[in-house]
C-alpha cells in the first residue's frame, strides 16, 4: 500500500498507525482504553504509544473525546461522578489503573496545564513552590533554586523575578500560562500534559509558549491538545487525529499533515472540516 | 445609479432616523411598554422597608442619643396654688374624663368643649420617689397658671431612691453645718469631692480587697471540703484540717481589718451631708456621698451641659447598674453580650464549617446528604426558645451537672456549671446559628472554581492539601459572610438565653483577676434582655423608658461595631483574590 492512498472506509474501529522512524521508547501505553460519562461512551477503544521525550499533538473536532483522553491519562476524570473505564494505561510500564496504583504519585509524574490559566491566589514564588510545599520538601535552599530553575524553564524569570512575591493574580494572561508551566515543571515530572494551553492567548503570547514547548522537548514528554492545525504542525513530532472518541490516524506529524491515509484526517488537516 | 432611487435612499434614510429619535418611540414612559408594569411596586416596596428600617434607627438613634442631655427644670404653679418642680418630658393631647371635666370653672369647660373634649397635658419628671411615691406627673395645661425656671433649681442624681429635684439648703462637715442655698459654695464641693473619694475607697476595698480575702477563704473551705468528701486517708485528711484550722483565723482577722477600715470611711461619711428640700418645702438630708452628680439645671453654660452629657455617657458606658436597672450604667451587660457573641462565633465557626466541608466535600451527594442539607435548613426555622429549652435540659442539667458531679463535688449542691451560664448560653446559641454557616460555608466551597482544585490536585496535592491550601482559603469570605450573619442573629437573641443564663442583675464580669481568669460558669447580663427587664419589668416604665432607648442604641451599634468588624477581615480577604486581569 502506498502512503499516498487514501483509505476511505477504515475498517470500524481500526486506527491507522504510521510506520515510526525514532525509536524512542513509549512513556505511555494506552491500551484498548473506553471511557462512559454515566451512560455516554465517550472514548471507544484506543490504543496508543506516547513516545518518550517527544511532542505529541492531539487534534480533533470539538466534543471529540481530547481532554477526556488527556485527563484519562493523570486521572483527573476520578473527580467526576459516575465515571466508568476498561482498558488499560500504563506510564513507564506501570499500570495507572492498578487497584493498589498511588494516584498522588502518578500525578507528580506528570504535570498539568490547563486551557484557562489557573494560577492560585498567592504569591508566584509559591505558586511555583506549590508543588514542593505539598510534597513537604522545607528546605528553602531547595525551593528557592527549585523555583527559579522553574521560571527560567518557562520563560518567566526575567520578567517576574523582582515581583516573585507579588500576587500571581497580577500576571497577564500569558505570563499566567507560563507560570502554570513553570508549576506544572516544578515537581520535575516525566509527562507534561497540556490541553489548548494557548486557547486563551492572543499570538505573541502563543509563540513565546510554542517556544517554550521547543525548548522543553526532549526533557519532558509533552502532549498537547490543541486546535490549531498551524500549532500542531510547528511544535509537535507525532500527531494523533481523534474523532467521535476514536483515534482515527497517528504517526508523525509531517506524515499525518501531508500524507493522511484516512479521508477524514484529510479534510480535517486541510480545514474542509471541523 | 440613477435619480430616482438616489433621492429614495436620501430621503429614507433620515426619515427612518428622525423616527427613531421620536422620543416616544426610543424611550418608552409607559412601563407596561417595556412588558415590566409591575416594576414600580418592586421599587415602592423596597422604598417602603427602607424607609422603615431607616425610621427605627433615626427614632432610636434619636431618643438614645438625647436621653442624657440636661434638662432645665421649670417650677410650675397650679391654678390651686401647690406647686410643682421637674423636668418638661413631652407634652400630648388628651381626653380629660367627665368628673374633671366637672370640676373645672365654666370658662375653661367651655374652651375643652370648643377643642372637641380635648385638652394639652405636660409630663413632668418630678423625682423624690421617697417622697412622692411617684417619678412623674402629668400635668394639664388648664391646671398651670405659672411657670418660672428658678436658676438654684438642681437635680441631684443619688444612689438611692432615682433623682431629687429641688433646693440646697446647707450641709454638714465634720458634723458642723453651713446654711447656704448656692450649689458652687467652694466649701460644699471641696466636701463633696472628699466624701465621693471617701465612696470610691469604701468601694475599692469591699469589692478589691475583700472580695479578694473572701475568695481565698472560700477556696480553703472547698479545698477542705474535698479532701473531707474524697476517700483519703486520715493523716491526709488531718493535714488538711490543720491547714484550714490556720488559714482561716488568719483570713478571718485580714477580713476583719479592712471591714473596720471601711466602716472608718464609713462613719466619716456619716459626718457629711447635703441638706435638700423639695418645692413643697419638706427637707431631706443625704449623705454627700450618696450623690451621684448634683446638676445645676437651670444655671449651667454650654460647656457645662455638654460635660454632663458626657460624664452621664461615661458613667452609663463603664458603671454598673443601679436602683433595679433604671440607672447607673451597663457595662456589665455590654461585656457580656460581646463575650457571648464572641464565644459563640468560636463555638460555631469550627462546628459548622467541617460540617459544611464533610458535606460538600467528603460525603457521597445522595437522598442521605438531601435528607441532612433539608434537615439543617429546618434546624433554622425552630423557634428559639426551643433551643433554649434544650440548652438548659442537655447542656445544663446533664452535661453542666456531670461536670459538676465529677470535677466540683465539694460545691454541691449548689451547682457551678450545673446551671445556666456563659458558656451554655453561648453554645445554645452556636446551635441556634449553626445552620447559618453551614449554608453559607456550603455555598462558598461550592463556588470555588473547579480549576483550582484541579490545578491543586494535577501537581499532586492530595485531596486534604488541596481543601486546606486552595479550597478553604479561597471559600473564607463567604465563610466569613455566613458568621457574620451567624453573629448578627446570635447577638441579638434572647428568648433562649433567659433559660439558659442571662439574669437582671450580675454585676460580676465573667473575667476578674482569679484563676482561670475566664469563668464561663457564671451568668452573666445580655444588652437585650436588659432592654427588656428595664422596659417592662421595673418598677417605672417611664423612667425605665430613656434606658430602653439607650441600651438599644448601644446594642445596635455594638452588632454593628463587630459586623464592621468582621466585614473589613473579609473584605481583606477578598482583595487576596482579585487579579487585574480580566
Ligand atoms: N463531565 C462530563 N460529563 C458528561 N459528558 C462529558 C463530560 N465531559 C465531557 N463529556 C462529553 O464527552 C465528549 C468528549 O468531551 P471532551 O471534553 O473530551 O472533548 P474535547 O475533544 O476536549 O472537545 P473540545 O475541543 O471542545 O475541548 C463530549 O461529547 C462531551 O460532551
Ligand atoms: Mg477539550
Amino acid at each position: 500500500m502506498s502512503a499516498t492512498t487514501i483509505i476511505e472506509r477504515p475498517a470500524e474501529g481500526a486506527t491507522v498507525y504510521h510506520p515510526k522512524t525514532s525509536e524512542a521508547a513509549p512513556a505511555v501505553s494506552v491500551r484498548g482504553f473506553s471511557l462512559w460519562y454515566g451512560a455516554k461512551q465517550a472514548l471507544f477503544d484506543n490504543t496508543i504509544d506516547i513516545q518518550s521525550g517527544m511532542v505529541t499533538a492531539l487534534i480533533g473536532p470539538s466534543g471529540c473525546g481530547k481532554s477526556t483522553l488527556l485527563r484519562s491519562l493523570n486521572r483527573m476524570n476520578d473527580l467526576i461522578d459516575g465515571i466508568r473505564m476498561t482498558g488499560s494505561i500504563s506510564l513507564m510500564g506501570d499500570d495507572i489503573y492498578a487497584p493498589a496504583a498511588d494516584v498522588i504519585a502518578l500525578r507528580k509524574r506528570m504535570g498539568m496545564v490547563f486551557q484557562k490559566p489557573n494560577p492560585f491566589p498567592m504569591s508566584i514564588f509559591e505558586n511555583v513552590a506549590y508543588p514542593l510545599r505539598v510534597d513537604g520538601v522545607r528546605d528553602r535552599r531547595i525551593v528557592q533554586e527549585t523555583v527559579e530553575r522553574s521560571l527560567r524553564g518557562a520563560a518567566l524569570w526575567e520578567e517576574a523575578k523582582d515581583r516573585l512575591n507579588e500576587s500571581a493574580l497580577g500576571l497577564s494572561g500569558g505570563q499566567q500560562q507560563r507560570l502554570c508551566i513553570a508549576r506544572a515543571i516544578a515537581g520535575d515530572p516525566e509527562v507534561l500534559l497540556m490541553d489548548e494551553p494557548c486557547s486563551a492567548l492572543d499570538p505573541i503570547a502563543t509563540a513565546k509558549i510554542e517556544e517554550l514547548i521547543d525548548n522543553l522537548r526532549g526533557q519532558y514528554t509533552i502532549i498537547i491538545v490543541t486546535h490549531s492545525m498551524s500549532q500542531a504542525g510547528r511544535v509537535s513530532d507525532n500527531t494523533a487525529f481523534m474523532y467521535l472518541g476514536r483515534i482515527i490516524e497517528y504517526g508523525e506529524t509531517s506524515t499525518v499533515f501531508t500524507q493522511p491515509r484516512v479521508q477524514r484526517t484529510q479534510e480535517y488537516v486541510t480545514g474542509r472540516f471541523g | 445609479m440613477d435619480a430616482p432611487t438616489r433621492a429614495q435612499t436620501e430621503a429614507g434614510i433620515p426619515a427612518q432616523g428622525a423616527r427613531q429619535r421620536r422620543p416616544d418611540a426610543i424611550r418608552p414612559d409607559d412601563l407596561r411598554a417595556e412588558g415590566e408594569p409591575w416594576t414600580w411596586l418592586l421599587g415602592g416596596a423596597l422604598a417602603l422597608g427602607i424607609v422603615m428600617v431607616l425610621g427605627l434607627l433615626l427614632l432610636v438613634a434619636w431618643n438614645g442619643a438625647t436621653t442624657f442631655w440636661p434638662r432645665p427644670i421649670e417650677v410650675v404653679t397650679l391654678t390651686d396654688g401647690s406647686r410643682i418642680a421637674g423636668e418638661p418630658v413631652r407634652s400630648q393631647a388628651f381626653r380629660p374624663g367627665p368628673q374633671i371635666i366637672a370640676e373645672l370653672p365654666p370658662g375653661i369647660r367651655a374652651r375643652i368643649a370648643a377643642d372637641g373634649g380635648i385638652a394639652d397635658r405636660t409630663l413632668y419628671r418630678t423625682g423624690n420617689y421617697d417622697l412622692y411615691g411617684d417619678d412623674f406627673r402629668w400635668v394639664p395645661d388648664f391646671q398651670r397658671s405659672a411657670a418660672e425656671r428658678p436658676g438654684d433649681m438642681v437635680l441631684i442624681e443619688r444612689l438611692e431612691w432615682g433623682v431629687f429635684v429641688g433646693r440646697i439648703v446647707g450641709f454638714t462637715h465634720d458634723g458642723e453645718r453651713t446654711t447656704t442655698g448656692d450649689p458652687r459654695n467652694p466649701a460644699l464641693e471641696a466636701a463633696y469631692r472628699a466624701a465621693r473619694a471617701r465612696w470610691a475607697e469604701i468601694r475599692r476595698i469591699e469589692r478589691g480587697e475583700i472580695g479578694t480575702v473572701n475568695h481565698h477563704l472560700e477556696a480553703e473551705r472547698l479545698r477542705l471540703r474535698r479532701v473531707l468528701l474524697g476517700d483519703h486517708p486520715p493523716a491526709e485528711r488531718e493535714a488538711a484540717e490543720r491547714r484550714f484550722a490556720a488559714e482561716e483565723p488568719r483570713l478571718t482577722a485580714a477580713y476583719q481589718r479592712l471591714a473596720a477600715a471601711a466602716q472608718r470611711l464609713r462613719a466619716e461619711n456619716a459626718r457629711d451631708t447635703i441638706i435638700l428640700q423639695e418645692i413643697g418645702g419638706r427637707e431631706v438630708t443625704l449623705p454627700l456621698s450618696a450623690v451621684v452628680r448634683l446638676v445645676r439645671a437651670n444655671d449651667m453654660t454650654l460647656t457645662e451641659k455638654i460635660g454632663v452629657y458626657l460624664s452621664r455617657w461615661w458613667e452609663f458606658l463603664s458603671e454598673e447598674p443601679r436602683e433595679a436597672n433604671t440607672e447607673g450604667g451597663i457595662l456589665p451587660a455590654i461585656f457580656g453580650t460581646a463575650a457571648m457573641t464572641l464565644l459563640l462565633v468560636i463555638a460555631v465557626a469550627p462546628f459548622g464549617v467541617v460540617t459544611a466541608l464533610y458535606l460538600r466535600e467528603y460525603a457521597r451527594q445522595g437522598r442521605i446528604t438531601a435528607f441532612v442539607r433539608i434537615s439543617v435548613n429546618n434546624l433554622a426555622g425552630v423557634p428559639s426558645i426551643v433551643y433554649g429549652v434544650f440548652g438548659l435540659g442537655f447542656f445544663a442539667y446533664i452535661v453542666g451537672a456531670s461536670i459538676d458531679r465529677l470535677f466540683f463535688p465539694e460545691k454541691l449542691p449548689s451547682p457551678t456549671f450545673g446551671t445556666g451560664g456563659l458558656l451554655w448560653a453561648s453554645l445554645t446559641l452556636a446551635l441556634l446559628t449553626v445552620p447559618v454557616v453551614i449554608v453559607a460555608t456550603e455555598e462558598a466551597l461550592a463556588a470555588v472554581p473547579r480549576s483550582m482544585r484541579e490545578g491543586s490536585l494535577a501537581c499532586g496535592a492530595s485531596k486534604w492539601q488541596t481543601i486546606r491550601n486552595i479550597v478553604l482559603p479561597r471559600a473564607m469570605p463567604g465563610i466569613m459572610t455566613g458568621l457574620i450573619l451567624a453573629m448578627a442573629r446570635g447577638a441579638g437573641e434572647v428568648a433562649p438565653l433567659m433559660l439558659v443564663g442571662v439574669v437582671k442583675l450580675a454585676p460580676e464580669l465573667p473575667i476578674d483577676g482569679f484563676f482561670p481568669f475566664v469563668h464561663l460558669e457564671r451568668s452573666f447580663m445580655h444588652l437585650g434582655f436588659h432592654i427588656y427587664d428595664v422596659g417592662f419589668q421595673s418598677r417605672n416604665s417611664e423612667a425605665g423608658k430613656p434606658m430602653v432607648f439607650v441600651t438599644t442604641l448601644l446594642l445596635l451599634a455594638l452588632i454593628f461595631l463587630m459586623n464592621i468588624g468582621a466585614i473589613l477581615v473579609r473584605n481583606r480577604l477578598k482583595r487576596r483574590f482579585q487579579g487585574s486581569q480580566f
